[in-house]
């Protein structure tokens, strides 16, 4: 491997992510090269430099966490039953209404009408103002 | 490793049938690392805060369809990084001039950190580090947080992220290169 397939390997080599042959090929050049190992410690350096270990958890933070996040769930849990009658229950009473005005307003069953048939007849001449 | 008392997955399964003290222990057991997840990758302290509700708040609504193929915590950490995800996406669309205006000073802070002999010289100003990270492609950004802030292995990375390895070792290694190019403009005392 040449010099640049080494410093190529240097962020696994670096995270423990390569396999035990590799990595002791790595480890060797590392030895023999100012310049890699130069560049190892920078890559090294930049973690702890950016990423502070988290602080240990805050108990009370925590229970007021908890009870944010179940407030939150909670009024979702409300918005949810808002969106469900919005989507589903209101455009069943819309039908229901309409079913039952449509029920008030056309005429009662027609007794002639033969079983089977539609039980309401309307009289299309009237109903769409059709000229006889 | 769940914690003593009913496992996670007896937890998860009365709080999908709305038993709210179920799911307010899952919070109890998982709140500290989803948090520190998203303050690692997220930066605002207030937009971390936020997302951690968010993240709960989703394995919330997707109880129904946790099937314990995996376990909770490992869902619920897949649920948060999807959602950092999104939001460091969101936040890479309207990034701002300030970020340019202030690479040079970003950059030199870090030539001097890097410069420390002391392995855990840290950067003090959050800003700071917040402006570097923000330079990174949200997919680099995530994956090196998750290996330096959270030490996650390649592998375990890429089942959060739903990526390849190769990926993984790609992004991983992409976001270090770029960030030492950063700070070799601006480089401090010799290191060897």
């Amino acid at each position: 491997m040449t010099h640049d397939n080494f410093q190529e390997k240097l962020s696994e080599w670096l995270d423990g992510e390569l396999d035990a042959s590799m990595s002791a090929a790595v480890a060797s050049h590392l030895g023999a090269c100012p310049a890699c190992r130069r560049e190892a410690e920078l890559l090294r350096r930049l973690g702890p430099a950016l990423f502070r270990a988290p602080a240990a958890a805050d108990p009370r933070a925590t229970e007021a966490f908890i009870a944010r996040v179940m407030s939150r769930v909670e009024a979702d849990a409300v918005s949810l039953w808002e969106r469900l009658s919005a989507r589903v229950l209101a455009p069943a009473l819309g039908l229901a209404l309409a079913a039952l005005m449509l029920s008030i307003a056309l005429p009662g069953p027609d007794e002639d009408a033969p079983l089977g048939v539609a039980a309401v007849s309307i009289d299309v001449e009237t109903a769409f103002e059709v000229a006889p | 490793m769940d914690a003593p008392g009913p496992a996670d997955a007896e937890l998860a399964r009365r709080a999908a049938d709305g038993d709210d003290a179920a799911f307010a222990e899952l919070v109890r057991r998982h709140a500290p690392r989803v948090r520190a997840l998203c303050a690692a990758t997220l930066g605002g302290p207030a937009e971390a805060e936020d997302a951690a509700q968010e993240t709960f708040l989703k394995a919330h609504r997707a109880l129904p369809r946790y099937t314990g193929a995996s376990s909770f915590g490992t869902w619920l950490h897949r649920i948060a990084v999807n959602h950092c995800l999104d939001l460091l996406r969101a936040a890479g669309r309207r990034r701002s001039d300030s970020l340019e205006a202030l690479l040079e000073a970003d950059s030199a802070a870090l030539g001097r950190a890097l410069s420390e002999p002391s392995s855990a010289q840290s950067l003090e100003d959050r800003d700071t580090v917040a402006r570097l990270l923000a330079r990174l492609p949200p997919e680099q950004r995530l994956a090196l947080t998750l290996r330096e802030a959270d030490g996650m292995s390649y592998e375990e990375i890429a089942a959060a992220m739903s990526c390849s390895l190769d990926s993984v070792k790609a992004r991983i290694k992409r976001s270090r290169a770029y960030l030492l190019k950063l700070s070799r403009h601006f480089p401090g005392p010799d290191i060897v």
